[in-house]
């Protein structure tokens, strides 16, 4: 009877001492598997770090501003193609552009009739 | 009867003046083939003292390349609104440019003189690259240009 219960005891210790350790792990990787669950019904915080992801797409772009600095200089040559000049400073100084003709009326220098507005044609 | 011929006349009198005032005229400006880019073309009118008395025509609408046209920009100092509702695309090698416009009877016979000042992106710049006196004999008579213009005429 005293062996008996010996015995018992030293089982119970050696699963109690094997056991809680596992099933403490079992526990800890269900809870681990829940969280999409949780993500996906979108009452738990972590659900919003889907949005904080899209966020650093933001930050890689800027970082690609900043470091590939090439395709942006491009887009600028082009759009500021008054810009490009060599030695061009007409537009650094603000001066616009000229209205096309047909657009307004010829400037009143005295040299135009009262006809026509002047056109122009290439061939 | 008689008052109505001496109104007829009195108006008339006072509309042919002003019929009389301007005239249209076709500018003919023929560029060679100099081989490069699209030629930017200014026409500009001096009086008889040589002073500029404005413009005709800006062939090429971006103002950055104006100082190009070096007497022309001289002139003016780039000034724009010199050009405003008389400016068109620039002109390529061996194409014709046909300004037609209405000029006022006082530019001919009096002194003044049509200019055109050149310039071709890369290529040199021309001033003054045709001079012609604006007369009426002159009319329908090609003149050479200096570079890039084959010949330009005006006729009445």
């Amino acid at each position: 009877m005293r062996k008996t219960l010996t015995f018992l005891a030293a089982t119970t210790a050696i699963t109690a001492g094997i056991g809680l350790p596992a099933w403490s792990a079992v526990r800890a990787s269900m809870d681990q598997d829940s969280l999409p669950i949780a993500a996906a019904i979108g009452s738990e915080p972590r659900a919003m770090s889907l949005i904080f992801v899209s966020g650093n797409d933001d930050d890689d772009d800027e970082g690609e501003r900043s470091r590939g600095s090439r395709t942006s200089d491009d887009d600028d040559e082009e759009d500021d193609d008054d810009y490009d000049d060599d030695d061009g400073d007409a537009t650094c100084t603000g001066v616009g552009n000229p209205a096309p003709a047909g657009t307004m009326a010829p400037p009143q220098n005295g040299l135009f009739g009262n006809g026509a507005p002047p056109q122009a044609q290439v061939n | 009867m008689k008052s109505l011929l001496v109104a007829l006349s009195l108006t008339t009198a006072l509309v042919m003046p002003a019929m009389a005032m301007a005239r249209p005229v076709t500018l003919t400006t023929t560029l060679s083939n100099y081989g490069g880019d699209g030629a930017y073309l200014a026409l500009y009118v001096t009086d008889a003292a040589g002073a500029y008395a404005g413009s005709l025509w800006m062939a090429g609408g971006k103002s950055k390349y104006y100082k190009h046209m070096t007497d022309w920009y001289r002139a003016t100092n780039g000034d724009t609104a010199q050009i405003d509702g008389i400016t068109g695309a620039s002109v390529g090698a061996g194409r014709t440019l046909d300004i037609s416009v209405d000029l006022s009877d006082a530019l001919f016979d009096a002194g003044y003189v049509l200019h055109i000042d050149a310039a071709v992106e890369n290529m040199r710049e021309s001033p003054k690259e045709v001079s012609i006196p604006l007369t009426t004999d002159g009319a329908g008579t090609p003149v050479k240009g200096r570079r890039y213009i084959a010949d330009f005429t005006y006729n009445m």
